[in-house]
């Protein structure tokens, strides 16, 4: 319970500086203490292999794109925040966010929930029962999400096509009717 | 396994038709055919299946059983249709029939659910080829709907999922179907947040009035054949599975939530056709009558009888053979001059005299979704109106007639700007018919009168298919 209670308050302090950082970078920092702190939570519960892979493709993998991007994106540009477009969104959002949470707390409180008499099975979480969950009864699942990434690349091949952009741009273009491209032009998306 | 041959079948013509693209590029249209075959064989397949007695697969998390081979059928018309109308048009990208395919494998999936993980990735699925769809065009207005799309379906989602774990942590398992029995001693403070949440979530996919905003703009900004596979076929997977969770999972709180859905469903229908009324553009229009048709189908839910169950399944297959009629007549006028143009009201003038053919479909489409006796939608709207009485329900009723009356109108406009006189709109002279297209209409214009004369069949289908309750002892 005290370990939970500490590794709340750091994921919770974690979690305000993602979104109150002022540089992208400080906010993607902060997102790897989240995530450190998440896998922690895993193994209070038992889930090792999570923890790990937790640890390996969020922090590893995913934090260094996130990284990639931001320096690409946000180097040497001044780090000004675009005004709010809807006044007071901020104050509405943190009323919500606070009165949910504190929703779900109350609750939390009110109402534990039974304790779980049983010890875990041995090897539970291991790399061995994760394999065999996923392997058996979440197969399908497994398939399902196969395609759905499946899907994902499709959608990026699809809509970063050479041609693509040229259409884009022959929209904005206003080219007045009657005119046509010249046929070195036409040739080059091909 | 053998139970899942229809999903495996749409699975494997996606990615063969993806293999065909690449092995053989110069064969243009082949992942079409491809897919196409898959659809068929699937919808096959699924019929021989009608007569297995019902049972759960999967670790109980899907199940085989009437409802699911109905939905099944359905949502493979809209793909087909979706299919046929964008036959030979290069220009929506080849991949297009693969994306419609791993599209209507999250519909059939949602017609099998029998646990909230098959839901979740069944809604996924068949939302993320349609965001990629929308804008496969390339076109500014497609990008638009593209995004709003994709910003409103990942927050909806959001909202499905939240209220998913919330469910979880009230009953301790994600198979709904066991829900009955532990719902009256879980968690109620976190059983009822997590109906609303879900509840909510479907809702903004299926455009139920509070969250309707993202229709009329992604329809009009979508290329047709992609509007019709969302008007059919996304009608069809959300209703179908909010059916299934609220009537089977949460039978015993339906006092609760039953009213509340009626409330919802007269508003939608009124506020849906209202909004209809002043629309010019032909796909706006229809997405506001897309809204319309949601309320009347929640009516189906709503009312929580076995009349309603079936009422809201007839419902759902006059609904889409006027959608892909109206739709196919939109993209046979596309087909002539100024391409994707969004098609208005005063594109249609002189058309009942200049194409008298195109014109007969446009109005079969428009009396059934006005539910003109001798069409489809008359039936359909008697059948949920008799549910709703049978439910002692008489606002219900009164809100189907008013809903109906409201969208008559609505739906009588294109039809006058048809008969205009003076003059024939150069769109409508310069269209052309396509073998597919015809197919389509054909298909659409038979099914919809043919279901209003001689409505047993599917009446008899529907009233087998609505009985899920066999789940009770599984």
């Amino acid at each position: 319970m005290v370990g939970f209670a500490i590794i709340g308050v750091l994921l919770l302090i974690a979690g305000i500086s993602v979104v109150v950082a002022r540089q992208p970078v400080y906010s993607a920092l902060a997102l790897v203490g989240v995530t450190l702190g998440l896998a922690m939570i895993y193994l209070m519960l038992s889930a090792d292999f999570l923890a790990v892979a937790q640890v390996i493709v969020y922090a590893g993998a995913i934090m260094v794109l996130f990284l990639f991007v931001v320096t690409l994106l946000t180097a040497g540009k001044e780090d000004k925040e675009p005004a709010d477009t809807l006044a007071g969104q901020r104050w509405a959002g943190a009323l919500f966010g606070l009165l949910v949470g504190g929703a779900l707390a109350v609750d939390a409180v009110l109402h534990p929930a039974p304790k779980i008499a049983a010890p875990v099975v041995p090897g539970f979480g291991g790399l061995h029962a994760v394999g065999e969950a996923l392997w058996g009864p979440a197969f399908v699942m497994l398939a399902g999400v196969a395609l759905l990434l499946l899907t994902a690349v499709l959608g990026v091949l699809m809509l970063n096509h050479p041609e693509a952009a040229e259409k884009i741009a022959g929209h904005r273009r206003t080219t007045p009717p009657g005119v046509t491209v010249s046929p070195a032009e036409g040739e080059d998306g091909a | 396994m053998q139970y899942l041959l229809p999903e495996i079948l749409v699975a494997g013509s996606a990615l063969l038709g993806l293999l065909a693209m690449v092995v053989v590029p110069k064969v243009r249209g082949l992942a079409s055919w491809v897919v196409l075959v898959g659809f068929l064989a699937a919808g096959v397949d699924a019929a021989t299946m009608w007569n297995v007695t019902p049972s759960l697969i999967v670790y109980n998390s899907m199940a085989i059983d009437k409802y699911g081979i109905t939905v099944t059928e359905l949502v493979l018309l809209a793909g087909i249709s979706t299919i046929l109308l964008a036959w030979n048009a290069e220009h929506f990208g080849e991949e297009f029939p693969v994306l419609v395919a791993l599209s209507v494998l999250g519909m059939m999936g949602l017609g099998g659910a029998t646990s909230l993980m098959p839901v979740f990735l069944g809604i996924e699925l068949l939302s993320l080829p349609l965001y990629i769809l929308a804008a496969s065009r390339h076109t500014p207005e497609g990008g638009e709907a593209a995004l709003k799309y994709l910003l409103l379906g990942a927050f909806s989602s959001g909202i499905l999922l939240f209220g998913m774990a919330l469910l979880y942590g009230a009953t301790s398992t994600l198979i709904f179907v066991a829900y009955p029995g532990i719902a009256s001693h879980a968690q109620v403070w976190l059983l009822w947040p997590g109906l609303g949440l879900v509840v909510v979530g479907i809702a903004f996919k299926l455009a139920i009035v509070p969250f309707h905003m993202w229709v009329p703009d992604v329809y009009e900004g979508s290329p047709t054949p992609v509007t019709n596979l969302m008007a059919f076929g996304t009608k069809v997977g959300a209703a179908i599975i909010l059916l299934r969770i609220l009537a089977f999972g949460f039978y015993g709180q339906a006092g609760a939530w039953g009213l509340l859905l009626g409330y919802l469903a007269v508003l939608t229908m009124i506020v849906g056709n209202l909004l209809a009324l002043p629309q010019t553009n032909l796909k706006r229009l229809l997405g506001y009558s897309g809204i319309g048709h949601a309320g009347f189908l929640l009516v189906g839910i709503a009312t929580h009888n076995i009349q309603g169950a079936q009422a809201m399944m007839f419902y759902l297959l006059p609904y889409g053979l006027a959608a892909i009629g109206v739709f196919a007549v939109i993209r046979l006028l596309e087909q002539g001059q100024d391409g994707d143009r969004g098609v208005i009201l005063s594109d249609l003038q002189g058309m009942a005299y200049q194409r008298p053919w195109l014109a007969t479909v446009l109005i079969v489409g428009m009396l059934s979704f006005a539910g003109i006796p001798l069409t489809g939608g008359f039936v359909g709207k008697f059948f949920l109106m008799q549910a709703a009485l049978f439910a002692n329900r008489p606002g219900f009723a009164v809100g189907i007639v008013v809903g109906t009356l409201v969208g008559l109108a609505a739906y009588l406009r294109p039809l006058q700007a048809m008969f205009q006189r003076d003059g024939v709109s150069e769109r409508v002279r310069t269209m052309r018919w396509s073998a597919a297209g015809v197919m389509v209409v054909a298909v659409a214009v038979v099914g919809t009168i043919g279901i209003g004369v001689y409505p047993a069949p599917l009446v008899h289908i529907v009233s087998q298919s609505a009985n899920f309750y066999w789940l009770k002892g599984g």
